[in-house]
């Protein structure tokens, strides 16, 4: 008999788990090699987050939302990976929205960066695609290309029409007080409400996908497009609008995070915030809660390699190296919850010998 | 003056193009296999760290090649265990293993060199070997001896592609695993090669980066080369001599931009002449065949021993 809570079987339970223990032993190996200790670098990673919950909150925003996108995508079967630049977009007119648009009362200017970011997010996908959808070009290269297309624009932006004061530093004037969101808490470590956002859109994804026609029919497009075609869905429709809202999250996000934290658009200004979202989406399987809690874990890796580069001396691109040992693992994830599955069933039968 | 400018103008390009040509036609093998390699970032970084690492520490060019295009391998085979035998997810595995890859290399290189980049290491821009050839051999010693083996390898991956029973293994393996192994074809193992030789191969355009065009390792060097590379197969239909003008064309507008920016000539922001290969493949993607990706199929194909 398998163990199951609440109709999930264990072994799906487990596997996020088994992937993490993994992922940290296997970068223990690589810190041991340095000669520092692994423990003693995940205490310095862990007191860097709970010293510094504020910050991860702030960096959990635009993982979530990315996640959100990507895992609309993985429910309607595409793979969306290019959130990097529709993010950027996002950021970069909002930013400008902020600077440049003066003599608005702050209810209305935060809005219209938010609304803004949304736009040229969506408006970056536009091309795409209409490419994907119209002429079936091949979705993953056009992502990679406008990928690649989007940072150029936007170092040609930050450097040439929207340069800052300072010529020095690649980064665009800060935008207007008006456009800066209100803060839920104040201080020197302030968190604006952002993560409402991230709650409320959430809660949305949960409901369209669940609790809606459009989003079984979403899903029924995922599960084989085929069949939903010959069910009379117009499997063009959702591949269209998926990627829009794709889009639209990702450029949102930007605006969030201009308008919540930074203030101002600079130069490499995604640390790959688009991608993240991906194995998020993956290893939560489009859930929101388990989305939102995989974005905080990204988060918390970001904010607390700081510390731990300050206090254990182990270099933050450790951070990157536990990303990329989750992704692998992740993408072999039913290999996982095979093994996981194999030997939940071995324990039980030989508990029972 | 005008022919002095088209002649550094082709040294350029082919100086360029080295790394891209080499890791597309890598990936053309990867992609033919039905395996997506969007990792080709990774290993090219990880072949350009092992090349300027070994050849730091041991002074031997020719074993810093060597262990770039074994870094490249073990990468390499990182992503074929994955999506070859455990059936896991292409592109999330190739997207990981650039995160990894840069993540790993930057690590130990700031660990080991406490800065972004390794000293300056020995190089190989030149190939003196030539020089003593009549008439040409002062032009052909500019080039770097991974060039040669560059056109080496087009040669032979056309041959292989074309000619060959492994070429026609690899494309039947890649349109329909299923059929091909009820033809007795062992269809991972023939998965495997092709991934691994898709690594290697990335790793050598990786140790290109760093002994044939730069003298040392910088932090995120291949600036996208390894997409260039996947963008260039695509856009060649994955087949070689395609691929290979495909990426000579990324290598020309790489070394425009180059010239523009150096010469100072036109007023034009270099994002946009950088921009302008991207937006050519776009419109060929647009306009050429859609088609060229359904006749391979990129599902894992799953041995029947694991139950999922």
């Amino acid at each position: 008999m398998r163990i199951k809570i609440r109709g999930i079987s264990l072994a799906n339970i487990m596997t996020p788990f088994v992937i993490i223990a993994a992922a940290m032993l296997i970068t223990s190996a690589l810190i041991m090699t340095t000669g520092a200790n692994p423990l003693n670098a995940y205490y310095h990673l862990l007191t860097g987050v709970f010293s510094n919950i504020i910050d991860t909150i702030n960096r959990t925003v635009p993982i979530a939302f990315t996640a959100f996108a990507v895992a609309l995508g993985i429910k309607v079967g595409l793979f969306n990976i290019g959130l990097e630049s529709q993010f950027l977009m996002g950021s970069l007119a909002s930013a400008a929205a902020g600077a440049y648009i003066t003599g608005l009362p702050s209810a209305m200017h935060v809005p219209l960066c938010l609304i803004v970011g949304m736009l040229s997010g969506m408006l970056y996908a536009l091309p795409v695609t209409a490419m994907f959808v119209g002429k079936g070009a091949n979705l993953l290269v056009l992502q990679l290309l406008f990928n690649s297309i989007g940072t150029l624009i936007c170092t040609y932006f930050i450097a040439g029409p929207f340069a800052g004061e300072n010529p020095a530093v690649a980064a665009m004037p800060r935008i207007q007080a008006t456009a800066q969101q209100p803060n839920l808490i104040n201080g020197p470590n302030k968190l604006s409400i952002s993560i409402l956002f991230v709650i409320l859109v959430a809660f949305a994804i949960w409901f369209y996908l669940n609790k809606t026609t459009g989003g079984y029919q979403l899903r029924a497009v995922g599960d084989n497009a085929d069949a939903a075609r010959c069910a009379g869905i117009n499997v063009k429709k959702y591949h269209f609008w998926v990627l829009l809202a794709g889009g639209g999250l990702a450029g949102f996000a930007g605006a969030l995070d201009v308008t919540g934290n930074f203030y101002r658009m600079y130069g490499n200004y995604s640390p790959g915030y688009g991608f993240d979202g991906i194995p998020i989406a993956m290893l939560a399987n489009g859930n929101p809660l388990g989305m939102v809690i995989g974005a905080i874990v990204f988060g918390a890796l970001r904010v607390g390699s700081v510390n731990m580069q300050a206090k254990a001396g182990v270099s933050v691109e450790i951070v990157k190296v536990i990303q990329g040992v989750l992704i692998m693992l992740i993408s072999a994830q039913h290999f996982v919850r095979f093994l996981v599955g194999k030997y939940i069933k071995n324990s039980e039968r030989s508990g029972k010998a | 003056m005008n022919q002095s400018i088209i002649f550094i103008m082709i040294m350029s390009m082919m100086r360029l193009t080295v790394p891209i040509i080499i890791a597309a036609l890598g990936n053309m093998y990867c992609l033919q296999a039905g395996i997506m390699n969007l990792g080709a970032d990774g290993m090219m970084i990880a072949g350009a760290f092992g090349a300027a690492l070994t050849t730091y520490f041991t002074g031997n060019v020719w074993l810093g090649v060597l262990v770039g295009v074994l870094a490249g391998g073990i990468i390499g085979s990182l992503h074929s265990l994955i999506c070859v035998e455990f059936g896991g997810m292409q592109n999330v595995s190739g997207l990981g293993l650039n995160i990894l890859a840069a993540g790993v290399t930057t690590f130990l290189c700031r660990t080991v060199f406490k800065s972004n980049m390794t000293p300056s290491v020995k190089n190989m821009f030149t190939t003196p070997v030539l020089a003593g050839i009549p008439v040409i051999g002062d032009l052909l010693m500019q080039f770097s001896p991974i060039f040669y083996i560059m056109i080496v390898l087009s040669f032979i991956s056309w041959y292989v592609m074309a000619k060959t029973v492994a070429g026609l293994h690899i494309i039947a393996v890649g349109s329909d695993p299923r059929t091909t192994e009820t033809a007795g074809i062992n269809v991972w193992r023939l998965k495997h090669i092709c991934v691994i030789t898709c690594g290697l191969m990335t790793g050598l355009a990786g140790a290109y980066l760093s002994l044939g065009q730069l003298d040392r390792f910088v932090e995120g060097m291949t600036s996208g080369k390894g997409m260039l590379a996947i963008i260039a197969v695509t856009i060649g239909r994955r087949k070689p001599l395609k691929t290979v003008a495909a990426a000579l064309v990324f290598g020309f507008f790489d070394a425009l931009q180059l010239q523009i920016q150096i010469k100072n000539v036109l007023d034009l922001p270099p994002e946009l002449i950088l921009s302008i290969p991207y937006v050519v493949a776009v419109l060929a993607l647009l306009f050429g065949s859609s088609k060229s990706m359904d006749k391979v199929n990129l599902n894992p194909y799953v041995k029947n021993k694991y139950e999922f």
